[in-house]
Parts: structure tokens; C-alpha cells; sequence
């Protein structure tokens, strides 16, 4: 520990402590431009500067200038404060756009510069807070500065876009002046993609209502996984909760039985070209619309088009990518429900015109016709009829500037063009990505529509054909919240009831296979619908599983050997029993 | 060497190479061959003499006889006359200004007598590329001497005992800065040899290390050894091509003769050297910028702590020590402290190499003790002020130097007494100003260098350079005000205070002393709008003495057809005058009327 005064105050600091932290801890302010605790000390801007007493009294940098037993800091003296305010005044003439250095000279008193102000516009103090970033913490070297003195300047090799930047934006970050602007190629104001809003912080929840609540570190955006270098947030995070040492491992679980809820995925509107989605920035997914209402959004729960602006009239059409035998024939289940509840909340936050396009309206369940009922009070307009197009060629002068969605309205036997400002789509809901390698690793058979298949739809809908394995959820089969809460409380249920047996009754009639015969041909592996099978490799013949066969038989009439024979049902018992009969 | 009977020792330093040095050589061999005397005389091109005023100058040794201001054609008649007849050439010898006798030998011109040599020693006497003329001069005697007899705390205790300070311009005690490198922690340690030099007209490192290479070589090598370094860099200006030719021809030599490299004289050490080439940055003579700039990154100033011999080079334990304190080393060592501490003053020992340049006679270069007065340097040595004008200052210590008035001339010339006078020892640039030179003007000149050269690191140096030369620009031009000479003096005082490194921290120097010693000179530019010494052009009035001009010059009319801006009125044969609206204040007038007919006011 090391003793030192400051401004009088004696403070008592761990040794290779700054003079500036040591201050802090006195609550002693001291101006600071370049310094930033995340970066190695710059000592480059000079506004910091405080007066070392002493035999040779002398102005330090307080950023940078480690303590010493029985130092005596004066912050304020006559010396320090002139020449502080004097570099700071050369600042403000250099970047008289910069407004922490406009707080920060009214804070000293300082009102205008006396020195030439060459660019009104420049921002940049050179602090190098921007390249010691790029260099320290994102470690991609983009930038640098360029030139001696005066023109000194924070540059990209040559001048063009650096292909060492990646694009992390941590320099703007940093940037205390605001020096450094993106530009967001898109040029959008609201982003209303649902998945990643393109550089966001790499740590973060996913969304408000996640569970558990727990941050979790993006990949796509974190600047370690690019460069290997940063890891701010494991000398941040207090707890050491942090750990970028960790890598991804397998573990090996034990259990009687599984639950699969491997959910769906949204039908990708851009499929249907004629809808837009992509090409008209305000033709947006049901899933971009929640996000865009949700109060912890973009645009924090506000309904905006991408122009910043609300919207004056929208339409939401139904049944995108369902009902549709180009692309699925089944009904996405969902969609109406969550429709109807988009033109509810349209209607609420926004003055908007609501048209809602749908074929059937399918509100099947508690409380459903009601709340259509309630819509319609409310003033959407219903069309009932298949949108052929959205489209942003006008042909009136109502049009321009519109999105216009065609329509064969069924009731008036018409064909209408309704002009809007915001098309959502309601797009439906399809098998999982990686639905058939689920399939393949447990073994379960899929229904025509790639959803998984239940062992029996009326009896065992959420059991599957291998015991133990259940079903819960959209799966199985497109299904809103409640049918999900209910199917998977059925799952658990059906799961824990094993579990509290304890014990797990065999198939009593089950395939074997004669060693002797067994020629190793590996044709039941392959056919078996339970993969009960497994090649012995070392024996150089297949053996059976017991728990997991379930007397189907398909390998016993496979067998080219006859090595595969259904227990009680050998050839030779059958045999026997149909020779008894004739004895008789 | 000592095979012939005659050494002809020409200069090739930068002054009398421009002088025709190299021909003077081939004149020289040519004669040689002519009368056959090859065997018997020996052309040799040295380093720079020092006396460049002199130049081309040719010694003849071992007599010592010293020639002077030779052309090509005085070659044949010197040759015949003195190589073979052997009687010295009287009319090519320096002869004192005001006498009529000339002098024979270098030894008893006044240039040379105040000087002692050390870190020069063999300026002039050797060949700078023959390893084994150094050895001759007792060359790399003083390594074999550490080397076989004194452990590396030895070393350090000797070099402390000396007194030797840095000599690149802080005046730190070597000594002590080697122990401080010894003691810092690290596997790799490396010693440096600042060889940039970038001071504007300085040539006293460049002319040490063309002189000269191996004493560097064996100097380093000695501080190696004593702070157990394996490796060494020498760091040359790139504007320097024989001095990078004639080290890396030293470096091979002496590895060549087990005098670097593994096995150093069989004694275990092992060192080694590289040169490598700086691209004429200012800022990269300091020392943190030189090690970014040999690490490959910008060379740009980090804030010390830590000091390079702490963490310098990649981290490591670095020694950079200049060209001239390594020169002193061997010396110190061969000859011991005690000899080395005699010379000087209490706290600057030995001696000290400058070189005189601007309105001086015999400008060039000179090592002198430590403690001889700006005076002597200037009139016992340099020969005093050219065209006998007079005396107004001295700026000593490079562009970031102070400018000293006359009062100064008896400041003897140490550390201390340098810095307590507000200018600074620096490396060792003298530039003396005569009443012609305006200060305003001198500070702003200098001022105008650091300013280019700032790397823009550090907000005082880089803007505030910037802002101090705006305001010695408006006073030079006569826009200035007492308020901006207000807020110059805060600006130096704040530059100097609170700049990173020691570009910024000197460069106000020019501007506060001669704020401190001429203000008047500043005030004639503000008040009066008037420069007392008349460079600032701008502040001139032209006019023409009508009486003058018909009495003297009859009209000659050169005035009028030398003025680009057609402000002179008159034809040949009647007075001329000038439209004050239509002159540009160019001066031309001023320099072409050869009757005195234009004033100055
Ligand atoms: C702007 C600046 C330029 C410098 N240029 C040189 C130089 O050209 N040569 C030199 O030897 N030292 C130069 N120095 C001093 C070096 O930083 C360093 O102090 C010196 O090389 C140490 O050697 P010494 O102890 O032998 O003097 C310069 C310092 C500054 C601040
Ligand atoms: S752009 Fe911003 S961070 Fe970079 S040097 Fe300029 S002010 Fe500092
Ligand atoms: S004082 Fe000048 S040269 Fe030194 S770091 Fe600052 S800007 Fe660079
Ligand atoms: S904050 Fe200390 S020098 Fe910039």
C-alpha cells in the first residue's frame, strides 16, 4: 500500500495505482479526454494534468502516473488549472463540434476558444481512443492515424474501406466525441428483421421475457470469436462469470425416457415473390411485427414503418405458406388467431386503416368467434379472398407511394386494389430445420407433412413408436399456446409415470439371432424400424437389443440365413405345431 | 601505415566533399603515380576534420602539415614541391586573418588549439574503413582490457566514476542509467545507439560515426557487456549513407576479427550488432519513438515510465545511449576515470563535440572541455563573427535550443549553467545570429521546424506548436498585439509543461528565451510595427535617396528593372523613387543598388 496526498486529503492506494484512480477514490474530479479504463493509459491529450510538489515540482499526467510513497497532488494549483484549460482551449479550436469537449470546457470555465478554428465540423480530438481500440481490444488493427503534427488524422490504409475492419463498430463506441459514425447499409431507420438486427451487443438476454434470464454471448457478434482478442467482458464481469476458455463439449445423459419439443420454424415469405417480402422494406413477417410491438423492441412497442413514420393504413394477410398446395397443404392453425390479435393491437396504438385478407377465418377455440366478433366491432375491414399480389406500382394517384395489395374479394366478386403503408404476412408454421435428423437420431417416423408422427392420433397422440420417447408441442403438429401447454403436460405425465414405476415391462416376444448362422450381411440393421439392431463387429455378426425390439419380425423374414428368429415362433416351432395339427 | 613515408589525410566530411574532395584525391593519385611515388605516399580519405570553413583540407602526416582551400589544379605544383622536393607549400597553408605568417601545423591554429579531443580522437588520422588503423590507436584496447580484467560491475563503477553524461541531449549519467538496465529484469537485454541526428545543420554524430565507426563498435560493445546485453542496434539516419556503408563495413571487419559476434576474444561474451535505417524523423531520435520505429510500428513517443531500460526494445531491458556518449567509452576505460574527470566542470565532465554554424567564421565542428565559455567557442575558437558585425546571439542546443544575448557570452558551458539560462545543452548545435538576424524571426524559423515535426501525439506540441507560430507569424507581419504576446508566453509555458515527450517540452525554448532576453525586439514589431533588424520584410520601408542615387549611381535604373512589381519610378540617368502602394517589400531594390542609394527603414 502506498500513502500519498491530494488537494491536502490524505488517501492510503495499492501500489500501481494512477494518480487519477487514487483522486477518484477521494472523489477528487479530474478532467480526462484520451483516457479510457479499458485501454492501456495514452497520456496524449493533456487535459489531466495535475502538479507534482516537490524538489522538482512539476506537471504530470494523472492518467498515467503511477503513486509513490509521500507524493503530494495538487489538482487545483494555479499552474495545473492554467495549463489544463489552455490545452483544452487548443481542443475546442481543433474540434469545435465535439460536444463532451464543449461540457467539459463550460465546466472550466472556459467560454470560447481564442485559437483559429480551422473546421467547424470536425469532431475528432485525436484522442486515439478509436485506434488503441481497434488495436487493443478488437485486435484487427483497421485503423491508424496518418500524418505528423498538425495533420494528424485517424485514417484506413490508403484511405479505403479497411479489409482488416470488422465491422465491430467498437470504435464508435469509444469514440467520446462521436467522431466516428456508421452507416447502416440498409439505410433504415426501424429495423424490423426479426432475427439479428446486424451489430448488436454480443452479450446480451435474449429477449425481456426469456427463461431463464441469463445472458448469453452472441457468436455472430462477438468480437472474440472473430479476432480472438478482447474478452472486456471477463475483466468486467465482478463475478468471473465469464469464460472464454470454455469450449463446447458432448455429455452423456442417463434417462428412462425423452421428451421432444423441437418446435418449428416460420415459413420464409420470401418464397412467395409475389408477396414482396424483401423487396418492399415495409412488407414484414407476423414474427417482425411482434418484435416491432413488443415494448422491449426496437422501437420500443411504437409501430413504425422504416422511415420512422406510423403507418396510415396496413393490411395483414392470412394464411402465408399454408393452405397452399405449392407449398403446405395443411393449415397453419395459428395464423387467424394471432391475426385477428395484430389488427386488435393495430387498432389500439395506431390511427391506422386495418385490412385483414383471410380465406376461412378458423377461430376454433375458447372465446375465439368472440373476439372475431370484437374485431369486426372495432372497425378492421374483413376481405375474404386469396392477396394475389403486393405490389408498389401505382395506377392512381391514391396509390402513389402506397404498397398495393391485389385481392380477388370472394364476397363482391371482385377484384380490388387496397393501397397501404404496411403489408404484414401471417406466415405459417413448418417442421423444424433439423427436424429429420431428430427423426433419424431417435428413431420416430415423420407424418406426409414432415411433422413428427404420433404413435396413434386419437389414443397415444403424444406418444411416439419407440416407448419412452414422447412428443410435446408444434413438433408434432402446428398447435397455438394452450394445445402446447396441454400436450406437453400430457408428455411429462405419460414420462413420469414411467419413471415412477420404476421398472419398464419388456416385449416378451422378441427377435434373437443364431450366432452359428449369423453370416454378418448386416441386412436387418438397415431394415429394422427400431434400430434394435447393432453390428457386432469384432464377432463379425449382428446383435439384437431386447429393450429396444419389438417382435416386429421384419428381420426374422428378411434373415437370407435364417439366423434371425422371433422368440416362441422359431420355424421349427411353427413347424412342429402345424405337424401336430395334421397328427390329430 | 607504417610503411609509407608520407600519409596524405584528405577530408571527405559533407563540407569539403562539396568542396571537390574526392577530385582532389584522384589529382593526388594521379601525381603520385606520375612521379612514382606510390610506394612511397598514401591518399587516405578521413571523416570530417572539423575546420569545414577551411575546406578542402589536406593533412600531411606524420609531420602534421595542414593544407587548405586546395583545388585540382594546385595538385601538381603541391605534389612536386612537397612529396618529392619536401619543402611544405607556404601559400596553401592557413594563415590567420589579420596576420601574414602562415601556420604549418594544425595543432597551432587557434581553431584547434582550445580543443581536446576524445570522442574525435581519430577524426583525420585514420582511415575510417581500415579496422586496423583503429587497433593502431590502441583500438579495441580497452574492450580486450574489460574483457580479460574487470568484471561488469567494474565496468558500471568506472563509467559512473567518470561522470560521463549522455551526450544526446539529456545529460543523463551514463553510469547510472547502465546499472539501471543491469538491474532491470529480463532474459534479453539491448543496448542502442542513437545515430539519427535529426537536428537541422547538426553533423557531429554523423561525423563520429564516418570518422570513426569502430570506436562506436567497441563502446557498445563494452556497455554490452557491462548491462549483459547480446544484441545492438545502431540507428542511422537513412539521409546518411557513408555513415550506414562505413558501420556495416566495421561490423563485418571486426566480426572478421573475433571482435564481435560469439566468442568475443575467446572471453565467452557474445554481441552483436545491427544497423538499422530511420527515415529522417525528428521525433524519432527520441527514445521510446526510436524503439516503436525499430519494432516496426509508427514512431511515435510513449509516455515514460516505464523507461526504455526498464521495458524498451519488444519489452525488454533496452540501453540507448548516443553516438557520442558510446565514443567516450573506450577512452574512459583505456585511459581511467580519474583522467576523463579532470577534464570539465564539477557536474559536466570531458568534453564536448559542436558544431558552429551561421554568421561565424570558421564554422564547423569542435570538441572542446566541458566549462570553456559560449565566448571562447565563439571568438577563440570559431574565429568570432563573420564580416566583424556584431554579436547578437547564440541559439545553442538544435531548433529546441535557447537563444542566448551577449551577456551570456562568459556562461561557461555545462548542463546546468545551459538550462538554469533557459537554453540546453541538446546534442550539441551552436547557431550564432549576428545584428542582422531578427529574434522574432529566429524563434519562429526554429519554431516552424518542431512544428513540422511534432507527431501529433500529444494535444500541447501538436496544436499548441501550432498556435505559437500563428502568433510569431502575425508579429512578423505586424498584425500582432500585446495581448497575443500574453497568451504566447502562457502557450510556451503550458507546452512546455505539459507536452509527452521532449520535442514538446524544448520546442517553446527559442520562444521563451528570446521573449525573455529581446522582448524589446518584440515589442518594436508591435508597437512600432517595425523589425530593428529589418528581416521581417513586411515591417520595411524602401525608399531611395534621390541625391544619392544621381550623385552615385547616375540613375543605373537596375532598381527599377530588378522590381517584379513595377513600384520603382525613374529612367536611366535621373533619381528613382518608389510607389509605396505598388511595393511588395520584397527587398530586391535593397540587395541590387550597388551605390547605397535604397534605405532601409
Ligand atoms: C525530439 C527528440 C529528438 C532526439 N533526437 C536525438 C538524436 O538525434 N540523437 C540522440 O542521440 N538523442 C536524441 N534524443 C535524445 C534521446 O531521446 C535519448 O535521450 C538519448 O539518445 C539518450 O542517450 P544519451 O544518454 O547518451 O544522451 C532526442 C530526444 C528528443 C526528445
Ligand atoms: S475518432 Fe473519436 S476516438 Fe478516434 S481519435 Fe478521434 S475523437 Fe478519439
Ligand atoms: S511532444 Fe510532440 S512529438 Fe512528443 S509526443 Fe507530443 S506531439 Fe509527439
Ligand atoms: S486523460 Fe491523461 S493525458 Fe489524456
Amino acid at each position: 500500500m502506498v500513502k500519498l496526498t491530494i488537494d491536502g486529503k490524505k488517501v492510503e492506494v495499492e501500489e500501481g495505482t494512477t494518480i487519477l484512480q487514487a483522486a477518484e477514490k477521494l472523489e477528487i474530479p479530474i478532467p480526462t479526454l484520451c483516457y479510457h479504463p479499458l485501454l492501456e493509459p495514452y497520456a496524449a491529450c493533456r487535459v489531466c494534468m495535475v502538479e507534482l510538489k516537490g524538489e522538482t515540482c512539476k506537471l504530470v499526467p494523472s492518467c498515467n502516473t503511477k503513486v509513490a510513497e509521500g507524493m503530494e497532488i495538487e489538482t487545483k494549483s494555479e499552474r495545473a488549472v492554467k495549463a489544463r484549460k489552455l490545452n483544452l482551449e487548443l481542443i475546442m479550436a481543433r474540434a469545435p463540434a465535439a460536444e463532451k469537449v464543449q461540457e467539459l470546457a463550460k465546466e472550466m470555465g472556459i467560454e470560447k476558444t481564442r485559437f483559429e478554428i480551422i473546421d467547424p465540423d470536425e469532431k475528432c480530438i485525436l484522442c486515439g481512443l478509436c485506434v488503441r481500440t481497434c488495436e487493443e481490444i478488437v485486435g484487427a488493427n483497421a485503423i491508424s492515424f496518418a500524418n505528423r503534427g498538425k495533420d494528424r488524422m485517424v485514417f484506413t490504409p490508403y484511405g479505403e474501406p479497411s479489409e482488416a475492419c470488422i465491422g465491430c463498430t467498437a470504435c464508435a463506441f469509444f469514440c467520446p466525441t462521436e467522431a466516428i459514425t456508421f452507416e447502416d447499409i440498409h439505410k433504415r431507420l426501424v429495423v424490423h428483421e426479426e432475427m439479428e438486427l446486424g451489430p448488436s451487443t454480443a452479450v446480451r438476454v435474449p429477449i425481456r421475457q426469456a427463461v431463464p434470464m441469463v445472458p448469453f454471448i452472441d457468436e455472430d457478434s462477438c468480437i472474440h470469436f472473430k479476432t480472438g482478442e478482447c474478452k472486456i467482458c471477463e475483466r468486467v464481469c465482478e463475478k468471473e462469470a465469464i469464460n472464454h476458455e470454455m469450449e463446447d463439449e458432448e455429455i452423456e445423459v442417463e434417462v428412462g425416457s425423452i421428451i421432444l419439443a423441437s418446435g418449428f420454424k416460420s415459413f420464409d415469405a420470401s418464397r412467395i415473390p409475389a408477396y414482396g417480402y424483401g423487396r418492399y422494406e415495409n412488407v414484414i413477417t407476423a414474427l417482425e411485427f411482434e418484435k416491432l410491438v413488443n415494448a422491449s423492441g426496437p422501437t420500443s412497442g411504437k409501430i413504425l414503418m422504416t422511415n420512422g413514420n406510423e403507418p396510415q393504413a396496413v393490411g395483414i394477410v392470412h394464411c402465408v405458406g399454408s393452405r397452399d398446395k405449392k407449398y403446405n397443404e395443411y393449415c397453419s392453425r395459428v395464423c387467424c388467431m394471432y391475426s385477428l390479435k395484430f389488427a386488435h393491437l393495430l387498432k389500439e396504438k395506431t390511427n391506422a386503416e386495418v385490412y385483414d385478407f383471410y380465406i376461412d377465418m378458423r377461430c376454433f377455440g375458447k372465446g375465439y368467434e368472440e373476439f372475431y366478433h370484437r374485431l369486426m366491432k372495432e372497425g378492421t375491414n374483413f376481405i375474404r379472398g386469396r392477396v394475389s399480389e403486393v405490389t408498389d406500382m401505382p395506377l392512381t394517384e391514391k396509390e402513389e407511394g402506397k404498397l398495393i395489395i391485389r385481392v380477388e374479394d370472394t364476397l363482391l366478386g371482385e377484384i380490388r386494389r387496397i393501397p397501404v403503408d404496411m403489408v404484414i404476412l401471417a406466415t405459417g408454421l413448418e417442421p423444424g430445420i433439423d427436424q429429420n435428423e431428430i427423426a433419424k437420431v431417435f428413431n420416430i417416423s415423420c407424418s406426409q407433412d414432415s411433422f413428427f408422427l404420433e404413435r396413434h392420433p386419437k389414443l397415444a397422440p403424444v406418444s411416439t413408436f419407440s416407448d419412452g420417447i414422447f412428443l410435446a408441442g408444434a413438433c408434432q403438429s402446428p398447435k397455438d399456446i394452450p394445445d402446447t401447454v396441454a400436450q406437453a403436460g400430457a408428455a411429462a405425465s405419460q414420462a413420469l409415470a414411467l419413471a415412477d414405476k420404476g421398472t419398464f415391462e419388456l416385449e416378451p416376444i422378441t427377435a434373437v439371432i443364431n450366432e452359428e448362422l449369423c453370416a454378418g450381411c448386416q441386412l436387418c440393421v438397415s431394415l429394422c424400424p427400431f434400430t434394435a439392431i447393432n453390428y457386432n463387429a469384432e464377432k463379425g455378426i449382428s446383435e439384437i437389443n431386447d429393450a429396444l425390439c419389438k417382435g416386429c419380425g421384419t428381420c426374422v423374414s428378411a434373415c437370407p440365413s435364417g439366423a434371425s428368429q422371433q422368440k416362441h415362433f422359431r420355424d421349427e416351432q411353427i413347424f412342429a405345431e402345424i405337424e401336430g395339427i395334421f397328427i390329430e | 601505415m607504417a610503411s609509407y613515408r608520407l600519409n596524405i589525410m584528405i577530408c571527405a566530411g559533407t563540407g569539403c566533399v562539396s568542396n571537390r574532395a574526392f577530385q582532389i584525391r584522384e589529382a593526388f593519385d594521379k601525381e603520385i603515380r606520375k612521379n612514382s611515388l606510390e610506394k612511397e605516399v598514401l591518399t587516405v580519405m578521413t571523416g570530417c576534420n572539423g575546420f569545414c570553413a577551411a575546406g578542402p583540407i589536406v593533412i600531411v602526416q606524420p609531420e602534421g602539415i595542414f593544407y587548405q582551400k586546395l583545388t585540382v589544379k594546385d595538385i601538381p605544383f603541391l605534389v612536386e614541391e612537397h612529396f618529392l622536393k619536401g619543402r611544405p607549400v607556404k601559400k596553401f597553408m592557413y594563415t590567420p586573418p589579420k596576420e601574414t605568417e602562415p601556420i604549418p601545423k594544425m595543432n597551432d591554429i587557434s581553431f584547434f588549439q582550445k580543443q581536446v579531443l576524445i570522442a574525435l580522437r581519430n577524426k583525420g588520422i585514420i582511415d575510417p574503413e581500415a579496422i586496423d588503423d583503429y587497433i593502431a590507436r590502441d583500438g579495441y584496447a580497452a574492450l580486450s582490457k574489460i574483457l580479460s580484467k574487470m568484471k561488469p560491475q567494474d565496468v558500471i563503477a568506472e563509467i559512473k566514476k567518470s561522470g560521463l553524461r549522455g551526450r544526446g541531449g539529456g545529460g543523463f549519467p551514463t553510469g547510472l542509467k547502465w546499472e539501471l538496465a543491469r538491474k532491470a529484469e529480463g532474459e534479453q537485454k539491448y543496448v542502442i545507439c542513437n545515430a539519427d541526428e535529426g537536428d537541422p545543420g547538426a553533423f557531429m554524430d554523423r561525423s563520429i560515426v564516418e570518422a570513426d565507426p569502430h570506436t562506436i563498435l567497441e563502446g557498445m560493445t563494452i556497455g554490452a557487456y557491462a548491462i549483459g546485453a547480446s544484441k545492438g542496434f545502431v540507428y542511422v539516419r537513412s539521409e546518411y549513407p557513408l555513415a550506414v556503408e562505413r558501420m556495416h563495413n566495421a561490423i563485418a571487419q571486426s566480426k572478421e576479427y573475433g571482435l564481435l559476434g560469439d566468442n568475443i576474444l575467446e572471453s565467452g561474451f557474445n554481441f552483436d550488432v545491427d544497423v538499422i535505417q530511420g527515415a529522417g524523423v525528428f521525433v524519432c531520435g527520441e527514445e521510446t519513438s526510436m524503439i516503436a520505429s525499430i519494432e516496426g510500428k509508427i514512431g511515435e513517443p510513449k509516455p515514460r515510465p516505464p523507461y526504455p531500460v526498464e521495458k524498451g526494445l519488444w519489452g525488454s531491458p533496452t540501453n540507448i545511449n548516443n553516438v557520442e556518449t558510446w565514443a567516450n567509452v573506450p577512452a574512459i576505460i583505456l585511459r581511467g576515470s580519474d583522467w576523463f574527470s579532470k577534464i570539465g566542470t564539477k557536474t559536466s565532465k570531458g568534453t564536448k563535440v559542436f558544431s558552429v554554424a551561421g554568421k561565424i567564421k570558421d564554422a564547423g565542428l569542435v570538441e572542446v572541455p566541458m566549462g570553456l565559455t559560449l565566448g571562447e567557442i565563439i571568438y577563440d575558437v570559431a574565429g568570432g563573427i563573420h564580416s566583424d558585425k556584431k554579436f547578437k546571439a547564440v541559439l545553442i542546443g538544435g531548433p529546441s535550443g535557447g537563444c542566448l544575448p551577449a551577456d551570456c557570452l562568459g556562461l561557461p558551458v555545462d548542463y546546468e549553467s545551459l538550462t538554469k539560462a533557459g537554453a540546453m545543452m541538446g546534442s550539441g548545435g551552436l547557431v550564432v545570429a549576428d545584428e542582422d538576424n531578427c529574434m522574432v524571426e529566429m524563434a519562429r524559423y526554429f519554431l516552424n521546424f518542431t512544428k513540422d515535426e511534432s507527431c501529433g501525439k500529444c494535444t500541447p506540441c501538436r496544436e499548441g506548436n501550432a498556435a505559437m507560430l500563428d502568433i510569431l507569424t502575425r508579429i512578423t507581419q505586424g498584425e500582432g498585439t500585446m495581448e497575443d504576446l500574453d497568451l504566447l508566453e502562457d502557450l510556451a509555458h503550458a507546452i512546455k509543461d505539459t507536452a509527452l515527450c521532449g520535442l514538446g517540452n524544448t520546442a517553446p525554448n527559442p520562444v521563451l528565451t528570446t521573449l525573455r532576453y529581446f522582448r524589446d525586439e518584440y515589442i518594436a514589431h508591435i508597437k512600432d510595427k517595425k523589425c530593428p533588424a529589418h528581416e521581417c520584410r513586411q515591417l520595411n520601408t524602401y525608399t531611395i535617396d534621390e541625391e544619392r542615387c544621381v550623385s552615385e549611381g547616375h540613375g543605373c535604373d537596375v532598381c527599377r528593372r530588378n522590381c517584379a512589381y513595377d513600384a520603382i519610378m525613374g529612367e536611366k540617368g535621373k533619381a528613382h523613387r518608389i510607389n509605396q502602394d505598388k511595393c511588395a517589400k520584397c527587398g530586391v531594390c535593397y540587395e541590387v543598388c550597388k551605390f547605397a542609394a535604397v534605405k532601409v527603414d
